[in-house]
Order: C-alpha cells, then sequence, then structure tokens
C-alpha cells in the first residue's frame, strides 16, 4: 500500500465524522428538528471516502444522495450540512433543497436531484468538458445498483464508452432499492457485469473495505487520466437503515444484518490501521473528540442560524445574464 | 428550563403517531439523546431521543395514545438556559379534516388586484356583464352614466345595476282583481315616451322657475290680425308663435340657453331649433321648427302649424323630430294654468304655456283687466343657475308684455 | 358505510376493481410486500400475489412502457410512479406512446397511472411537484385529481374503467388528513364532471386536489364578512367540465381560479382564457389566479409557506374580487 500515514489518518477522520455527522442527523429527525426527509449513508460511508481520497482536487464528482463522505472529504463543513436538514437560509441551497441535495463547484460537487441516474448522463458531460478543454482531470458519478436499472444508465454508459471519456462509474450496490432487493429487480448478480455491454472493464470491489475502493479508483482514474476511457466498479456493500428514517426496513432480515455489522467500514479501518500501529488508542481518542467538537459546533451553527424569509423563495429563479 | 418533547413527522404523508412505550417515568433523569419512548406511525416505529439533558418532568401522552404530528407528548426541565433556536420543523399541526394546511403565522403579502379603470374621458369603465346587462334591459350608456357605482373606483357592478333597473321598473305592487282593470300593453310610442322622460329626470338636475306675463298686447294683435290670417293662410292664428317668437328673441340674448351638455363640455348652438310639443291621441310628439331665429313671425306660424298638422297625420319624417335645440310646449291648450314640464334631452332648458285667462291685475295702483298667462321654465341646473334661467324667462315676458305689432311683419 | 381516509379509499378502488376484473394488474416500485412508498397499496400483494402487485425495477420509462405494452393486449394495468415528481421519466412514454395510440391506428390503451404529488410536506423540489400542466396539454390523455375520499374511489374506478391513458394525480398532502364516509361496494364517479363543494352567489372558485380543501376553509372565512362563494371541485381536468364551468359563471359573475401548480401556463391559464372567450359578457371582474409562484418548490417550511396558496391567501383574492 502506497498511503502515507497521515493520508491514511485524514480518511480515517472523514470516516468517522460521515457516520458521527450522521448519527447526529438521525437524532435531530427524530427529535422532529429536521422538516423534511433523512436519507442515511450508514454502513457504505468507505465508498465516497475513499473515492474522494483517491481522486486530484480538481476531479468532479457527480454524488447521489448517500454520498456525504465525499462532500466532508472535499471540505463542507458540518455545520452547512446540518443547515441544510435544518432549512435554514446559511445551508448550501439556502433554505431551497433538503437531505443530502449539496453541491458546490469550488469543491468539485455536482448537486444531486432525486430522480436516480440522472447524474450518469451528466458526468459523461463533464468529462466531454475536461477533454474538449484540454484538461487532464476526470469525472465521477456516484449511484446505486437501483439506479442502473434505469434508461439513463445506459445512454450515459455508451455514450461515454463510444467516446472514451474520462468517466468513472461507480455503484455502490447497498443491496436495497427502497424495499427491493436486487435480486428481484435485475436478472445479474454483478451490476459490474453490464461492462461488458459498453466494452470497458467492470469490476466488483468490498464496499466496506476503504483501501479496497481507493487502489480500485485510483487505478481506475489513472486508465481515465491516459485517454483509455471509462471504468464501472461496483462496491459491495449493505444499506444498514432504512431507505429513509421514517422507514423502518422491515424487509431486510435481521440476521443479514448482524452479518454487515460484523463487516462495518470503521470496523475493518480500525483493525487496519490498529495493526499498521498506524491508529494507537490515544489517537484514536484525540479524533473521536475533535470530531464530536465539530458535529456539536456544527448543530451550534445550524440551530442558531435563522430560517429564510418567505420573500427568499422568489430570489434566483434565474441566473442573471453576464 | 422547561422544553417541551414533540410527536415528530416521520415520513411526508405521516399526520399521526401512538406512543407505544415511556422508556423512563416521571421524575426520572434523561441524559440527552437518550431513548425516552418508543413510538409507531403508519410508517414507522422508532425511539425518540430526548431533546436534551434534564428531568422528565411530566408525560403528557400516554401509552397507547395516538397524536397528531408535532403534539408535545412531554416536558423536560433542563439545567440549560434556553439557548436553541426554534425548531425548524412546524409546531403542532391544525386539526381541521377540511382544511388540511399547516399552521400559517405569518402575514401573507397579496398583490392587490388591478384597480378598476378611472372614469375616463369618455364616459366610465363598464364590465362586459354590466354593458351585456344594460343591453339586454335597454338601459343607454346615458342611463349608465348616472347609475351610481359601490365597486373599485365608484364602478357600478351587477348589483349596482339590479338596484337602478329594480328601481326603474314601476312597482307593480297592488294586484287587482281582473275584472276590474284593463291591461293596456304599452305601444311602441308609449314606450319610447317613457324612455326618453325617464332618461330625462336621471339625467338632467330639473328645477322649474315659474313668471306670470301680461300678454294683453299679443291679445290685442291676434284679435286684429286673426280674421285676415284665416282668409290669407287658410288656418288659424294660434297663440303658439306669439310665445315662441318672444322666446326666440330671449334666446338671441342669452345664448347659453341654447346649449346641450356633453360630457363635461357644453355645447351652444349658433342655430336655434324649437320643438314644439303636439299633444296626440296616443301620446306626444315634438317636430321641430328648424331654423326659427330666421323666420319671420308668419313664417314660423306657418311651420308650427305645419308641423302639428302633419304630426296628427303622422306625416313627419324622422328628421322633422331631430335636432331641437330648445322646446315650447303648450299645456294651456287645454285651459291649464301652468305646467312643470320635463326637458327633452339633450337640451336644457324648456318653456311651458300656461292658459291665457283675464284676471284683474294691479297697474300704478289701480286695479285693470288684462289677459294673463303663466309661464314656466324647466332647466337643467348642470349647465345653468337660477339667476341665469330667472333673467332669461324675465326676457321672455318683457317681450309679450311689450308685444310690438310691428313684429308681425318682419 | 365506512370511513375511509383519502388513501384508504384508493386502496379499496384498486382492490375492488382487482376482484371485479382479473384484467387489472398493479405494477411499480415498492408496490408489493412493501405497500408502496405511501402504503397505498398495501396488503394487496397479500390478497392477490406477485402476478397483479408486480414490483419493478426503478425504471419509469419501462413501467409507463410496459404498461402500455399490456394495455394494447387487453389488460387493465395500474402503474404507480412513487413520486409524481418522477413521472417526467416516463414523459416520452405518455404523450408519445400511450397518448397518440388510438388516434393514430385506433388501439385503445386503458393505463392509469397513478402518482401521488403535491407539496406541504416539505418535500423540497422532488417530492412536492404539480406535473398536471405538463399533461393538460396533451390531447389524447385523461386527467384526474380527486380532492376527496369518495371521489377518489369513485374517480379511480371510473379511470381504470375508462379505455384511454388517464393520469391520476393524488395529492399526499389528503392522503391521511382527510376522512369521510365511503361507500362500500361498486360506484363510480365519472370523468369529465366536476362538481360544486360549496353553493355561493357572489363568486366561483374553480379548483381541485388540496386546494379545495384550502379554497373551503377560505369560503368559510369571508362568509362572516358577507362574502358568499361558491366552490367548484374541477375532478377531472383533462377534459375540462366547460358546462358546470359556464353555469358557475353565468350565476356568479366573478371567477377565482386556485391551483397548487405554479402559475404561469398552468390549468388556470387555460380556464381564464376560455371564459374570457365563451363567457366574456357574463363577466363583472377580472378573472382572478391564485397559484404557487412561479420557482421550484423549495424545501425550507417558511418558504414552502411563502410559495404555496393558503387558505388566507386565498381568501385575500376572494375579497379583493367581491370588492371589484
Amino acid at each position: 500500500m502506497s498511503l502515507d500515514r497521515k493520508k491514511m489518518l485524514d480518511m480515517y477522520y472523514h470516516l468517522r465524522l460521515t457516520r458521527a455527522l450522521e448519527d447526529r442527523v438521525r437524532i435531530l429527525y427524530r427529535q422532529g428538528k429536521i422538516p423534511g426527509g433523512v436519507y442515511l449513508s450508514t454502513g457504505q460511508e468507505a465508498i465516497s471516502v475513499g473515492l474522494t481520497h483517491a481522486l486530484e482536487p480538481e476531479d468532479v464528482i457527480a454524488i447521489s444522495y448517500r454520498d456525504l463522505g465525499a462532500l466532508l472529504t472535499r471540505g463542507m463543513a458540518p455545520a452547512s450540512v446540518f443547515a441544510q436538514y435544518l432549512g435554514k437560509i446559511t445551508s448550501p441551497t439556502r433554505g431551497k433543497d433538503g437531505s443530502l441535495h449539496i453541491g458546490d463547484l469550488k469543491l468539485g460537487i455536482i448537486c444531486p436531484v432525486s430522480i436516480l441516474a440522472d447524474n450518469i448522463p451528466v458526468a459523461a458531460g463533464i468529462a466531454l468538458a475536461m477533454k474538449l478543454m484540454g484538461k487532464k482531470n476526470i469525472s465521477v458519478a456516484l449511484f446505486g445498483e437501483g439506479a442502473s436499472n434505469r434508461g439513463d444508465f445506459h445512454e450515459g454508459l455508451n455514450l461515454a464508452s463510444v467516446k472514451k471519456l474520462p468517466v468513472l462509474y461507480v455503484c455502490i450496490n447497498n443491496q436495497f432499492a427502497y424495499s427491493t432487493p436486487l435480486s428481484t429487480t435485475m436478472a445479474i448478480k454483478d451490476v459490474a457485469t453490464r461492462a461488458a455491454g459498453y466494452n470497458i472493464p467492470g469490476q466488483v470491489l468490498d464496499g466496506n473495505d476503504i483501501f479496497a475502493v481507493h487502489s480500485a479508483v485510483a487505478e481506475a482514474a489513472k486508465r481515465a487520466r491516459q485517454g483509455e476511457g471509462p471504468t464501472l466498479l461496483e462496491c459491495k456493500t449493505m444499506r444498514m437503515t432504512g431507505h429513509s428514517e421514517h422507514d423502518n426496513a422491515n424487509y431486510i432480515p435481521k440476521n443479514l444484518l448482524e452479518q454487515w455489522k460484523k463487516k462495518d467500514p470503521i470496523l475493518i479501518m480500525e483493525k487496519h490501521l490498529t495493526e499498521a500501529k498506524v491508529l494507537t488508542k490515544r489517537l484514536k481518542e484525540e479524533i473521536t473528540s475533535r470530531i464530536a467538537k465539530g458535529i456539536e459546533e456544527g448543530i451550534k451553527a445550524a440551530e442558531e442560524a435563522p430560517l429564510p424569509k418567505g420573500e427568499e423563495a422568489e430570489k434566483d429563479v434565474y441566473a442573471p445574464s453576464s | 428550563m422547561k422544553l417541551e418533547v414533540i410527536m415528530p413527522r416521520m415520513g411526508e404523508s405521516v399526520v399521526e403517531g401512538t406512543v407505544v412505550k415511556w422508556l423512563k417515568s416521571e421524575g426520572d433523569r434523561v441524559e440527552k439523546d437518550e431513548p425516552l419512548v418508543e413510538i409507531s406511525t403508519d410508517k414507522v416505529d422508532t425511539e425518540i431521543p430526548a431533546p436534551a439533558s434534564g428531568i422528565l418532568t411530566q408525560i403528557v401522552v400516554h401509552e397507547g395514545e395516538t397524536i397528531q404530528v408535532g403534539t408535545t407528548m412531554a416536558y423536560l426541565e433542563t439545567e440549560e438556559a434556553a439557548e436553541q433556536a426554534p425548531m425548524a420543523a412546524p409546531k403542532k399541526e391544525e386539526r381541521v379534516p377540511t382544511a388540511p394546511q399547516p399552521s400559517r403565522k405569518e402575514e401573507v403579502k397579496v398583490v392587490p388586484l388591478i384597480e378598476a379603470p378611472a372614469r375616463a374621458r369618455e364616459g366610465r369603465f363598464y364590465s362586459p356583464l354590466v354593458r351585456s346587462m344594460a343591453k339586454a334591459e335597454g338601459v343607454s350608456l346615458e342611463e349608465l352614466e348616472s347609475v351610481p357605482g359601490t365597486g373599485q373606483g365608484e364602478r357600478v357592478t351587477k348589483a349596482d345595476l339590479l338596484r337602478f333597473l329594480e328601481a326603474k321598473r314601476p312597482q307593480p305592487t297592488i294586484e287587482y282583481p281582473a275584472e276590474r282593470v284593463e291591461i293596456m300593453a304599452m305601444g311602441v310610442m308609449r314606450k319610447a315616451i317613457a324612455e326618453h322622460m325617464v332618461r330625462s329626470v336621471h339625467t338632467s338636475a330639473h328645477v322649474t322657475t315659474v313668471s306670470e306675463a301680461d300678454v294683453s298686447r299679443a291679445v290685442a294683435t291676434r284679435e286684429k290680425l286673426k280674421d285676415e290670417f284665416l282668409k290669407r293662410e287658410g288656418f288659424a292664428l294660434t297663440y303658439t308663435p306669439f310665445f315662441v317668437s318672444c322666446a326666440i328673441r330671449a334666446l338671441k340674448e342669452y345664448p347659453i340657453i341654447n346649449s346641450s351638455l356633453d360630457g363635461d363640455n357644453i355645447i351652444i348652438k349658433k342655430f336655434i331649433n324649437v320643438g314644439i310639443a303636439v299633444a296626440l291621441e296616443k301620446g306626444l310628439i315634438v317636430p321641430v321648427v328648424k331654423g326659427a331665429d330666421e323666420k319671420s313671425f308668419f313664417g314660423l306660424a306657418r311651420a308650427i302649424h305645419d308641423l302639428s298638422e302633419r304630426a296628427r297625420h303622422k306625416k313627419l319624417h324622422p328628421d322633422d323630430v331631430h335636432g331641437g335645440t330648445f322646446t315650447v310646449t303648450n299645456p294651456g291648450m287645454f285651459g291649464n294654468l301652468l305646467g312643470t314640464p320635463i326637458i327633452n334631452q339633450p337640451q336644457v332648458a324648456i318653456l311651458a304655456i300656461g292658459a291665457i285667462k283675464k284676471r284683474a291685475v294691479v297697474i300704478d295702483d289701480a286695479i285693470a283687466i288684462r289677459s294673463m298667462s303663466f309661464l314656466s321654465l324647466s332647466y337643467d341646473h348642470r349647465v345653468l343657475d337660477g339667476a341665469l334661467a330667472g333673467m332669461f324667462l324675465q326676457r321672455i315676458v318683457q317681450f309679450l308684455e311689450e308685444f310690438d305689432s310691428g313684429w308681425v311683419n318682419l | 358505510m365506512a370511513v375511509l381516509t383519502y388513501i384508504e379509499a384508493i386502496r379499496q378502488a384498486m382492490w375492488e376493481e382487482m376482484k371485479r376484473d382479473e384484467h387489472v394488474f398493479i405494477l411499480g416500485e415498492d408496490v408489493g410486500r412493501y405497500g408502496g412508498a405511501f402504503k397505498a397499496t398495501q396488503s394487496l400483494y397479500q390478497e392477490f400475489g406477485p402476478d397483479r402487485v408486480i414490483d419493478t425495477p426503478i425504471s419509469e420509462s419501462a413501467i409507463v412502457g410496459a404498461a402500455i405494452g399490456a394495455a394494447l393486449m387487453g389488460m387493465r394495468p395500474v402503474a404507480e410512479m412513487q413520486f409524481a415528481d418522477f413521472i417526467s421519466c416516463a414523459f416520452d412514454q405518455i404523450v408519445n406512446f400511450a397518448a397518440k395510440s388510438y388516434y393514430r391506428w385506433g388501439a385503445k390503451v386503458p393505463l392509469v397511472i397513478r402518482a401521488p404529488s403535491g407539496g406541504g410536506v416539505h418535500g423540497g423540489p422532488f417530492h412536492s411537484q404539480n406535473p398536471e400542466g405538463w399533461f393538460f396539454h396533451v390531447p389524447g390523455l385523461k386527467v384526474v385529481a380527486p380532492s376527496t375520499p369518495r371521489d377518489a374511489k369513485g374517480l379511480l374506478k371510473a379511470a381504470i374503467r375508462d379505455d384511454n391513458p388517464v393520469i391520476y394525480f393524488e395529492h399526499k398532502l389528503l392522503y391521511r388528513r382527510i376522512k369521510e364516509e365511503v361507500d362500500e361496494g361498486d360506484y363510480i364517479v365519472p370523468l369529465g364532471r366536476a362538481d360544486i363543494k360549496r353553493e355561493g352567489k357572489d363568486l366561483t372558485v374553480l379548483t381541485y386536489g388540496a386546494m379545495l380543501h384550502a379554497s373551503i376553509e377560505a369560503a368559510q372565512k369571508v362568509a362572516d364578512e358577507g362574502i358568499d362563494a361558491q366552490v367548484v371541485d374541477l375532478r377531472t381536468l383533462l377534459p375540462l367540465d366547460w358546462e358546470i364551468i359556464q353555469e358557475c359563471v353565468k350565476k356568479t359573475n366573478r371567477v377565482l381560479i386556485v391551483h397548487e401548480d405554479t402559475k404561469t401556463g398552468g390549468i388556470g391559464a387555460e380556464l381564464a382564457a376560455t371564459i374570457a372567450d365563451q363567457t366574456f359578457e357574463f363577466l363583472d371582474a377580472p378573472i382572478r389566479r391564485v397559484a404557487s409562484l412561479d420557482t421550484p418548490v423549495p424545501y425550507s417550511p417558511p418558504l414552502e409557506e411563502y410559495f404555496l396558496p393558503n387558505p388566507k391567501k386565498i381568501a385575500a383574492a376572494m375579497r379583493d374580487l367581491a370588492r371589484y
């Protein structure tokens, strides 16, 4: 492994921060403080965190709605994320959108829409622009296995492959599309096999192993930068919560969750870091308290921020002409 | 600080939740985010974490009870001072089955309606409905102008027009047994007269001024001329030309009487066309002596006779009844002393001649027997004031009293 | 008669139609064992089995396309969009394949697409829209938007039995908030007929869906001030019931149109244009509209409240109109 100590600890920090922040969001929701829906990434955080760490800062990520790790890794402040859920004027969308519909072009993050797979052709377009503008950067689209059943998946991958665009398609296979298990929505076991239809590499990997994600993404990104076209990576993982916080997910067998709990990405990473003597007990405590402090400060700032005034609703329907 | 624990909204369509189990009892201490209560909704069963650390002082909603989203389930007494910002989620939603709206606190800015167009130069604004109703009910635009409006900017509304029509309609109030009444449909002329008269009353501000004239000189002149006149002209010389010619003389001195009102403008006519009211069997008609100011006395007498005859024999041309600038009516013809006539629109004045009767009058402190007649002038106070109208009427009186037999030869 | 919520009435309609006609079947995302994202199809899977309550992939275009295919073969599919906002993914199948089929080649497409629409639930830009305007413009489609449980049941049964593609917009705010007594057993509410939900003489409100309830509340508010508003529930948006609409215009001479969809190019625009065209001489005031702002549906509660019509805004418009 070519990762240095600092990089590994950074990844660990972002992984833990993602989990901790969403744990707080869950509580806020149950306390009735979040007006809208909440969709969390508990159990699958290693993918968005590991992936983002494997990219160049100028690479662009078209996230989906469970990819908080990418946002936090790129530097989005917890206060902004809390403000988004709470609908505050300080939120990245100024209260106009909720859940994880957050984007920031300066951070290289494209704001997702609720309509899944829409970001797949869009990522192809971003890659096309990189190519046309002579940049060495790439784009990444993140989506679930459920989204890969939409027509836009096919149209996007076909276009990207035939044009050999520098784009990475990362499917987060968390087994369930809302209540529907993968086996009832596709006749294949691995989404990665769909890559064959586009004559691009398709690879299955363990999405709960952050280092596996990191190295696979780094490898595919390198190929994309060299003009060898897109790659379809399928990260196997498990959605450890309901589709949303108002879904109790009683359709997921309890024992399945128990099995996956043992493969929690944080546990796996900690085990690895401890064995490599990167993470000590003292360091872990330090990181834990740093995260807790950041979260509390973030919540405080978000809760203290005002709600937008009604008239704000009318603003910014159109961009001013430049 | 006292803190409410509320039933959260667990999903877009969820409106209520049931308390399944309290995990703490009243008086227990709870830590922030520690599970406090289990709830169940249509969509999910879940534990609700405490919003803050403190003592669970009161459980409001007991196990098994179902409540609206946003309702307080319990109270916590916390050590902290009030530090939390207001919650984003709406508080308790109103339980109004026909009113599925979350509570609305803020004042709503409402964009006002476009102002009803103001009274324009050409007249007021009327809605399509008011126009179509007016047309169907035979209400002219002039009449419509007189309807008071209660809508925005005094616009005439449907209700205003209905009120007007109601008032205009003859009150068919008392019912008689059929055998004791005769029902007579109004003919075309009757309806036209009715419409015309009502419109005039609604249009002009009517005032009537009365004066008395000693017409002995005119009577004497007529006596002197009448036989020869009959022989020469083939019809009797009436008093009408005497009054009309004196009125014309006065009109020339007071041209504003010879006018009409058009919007905000008074149109003063430089010609005098005198309408003469002629009683018919089934009504009344007012033929017009055109260019009356240019006619000699006999010419005037002839024209009046001609028009009256043709009126009685229904031989008038449409042109004969239009274009009047002043009207003379003669209720005295039937022996009546005086009348208060209604102005013939769009003119602004009308003269009524009372019966000529011999009366004892005082002249220079002596009582004399003279031929007297009451003259009444109805005028539109919008255009004319009492002083001017009075002076005009007095001028006619003067001309009559000083009637010069020489005038008839002119 | 039993008291049913709006969503229960919808469920009962599907249940009864599936019992009545074996050609009726359901397809959509999570509609099977899970019972649908809103539980509209709850228990249908258990009763009718996986062949008649079909879970599909997240593939709106395929859901509608397959439903069209089945309908062409004589089946009567009821397709569910998880949220009406996602119907855009199936737009092409609806407006090009389904809507034009009978016109072009005489092939009937007896298809119902159920689409949970509407805001007021803090769902944000992609879980709150009212996309009826998109389909209102498409000849060959029928568009239905019930506001009460009784109508919801009767209209859905009528839609299922109709030989044309019908988009059935069910307002999610009403799902569990509105209850009333609903006839058990078979009855239909015919498509294309509006319903006067409140009689009044001073002005007519033309509305549908959740705004019916907001308009009734507003009418009650202004009644104390002497304004007597008639409230018409359009129920079917395409085709509109011009007969009732014209009757109401002739009766009250003042018209207020209320819809939750955004204003520009909404159904209110067509209503206003046709009323002006056909009944101009009966208008005693301008035709007024209360609708959502011409913006996406914002998430944060104060923004959404500002965006949406509500009884207060409607009452203000009623007063304005009555005063004109």
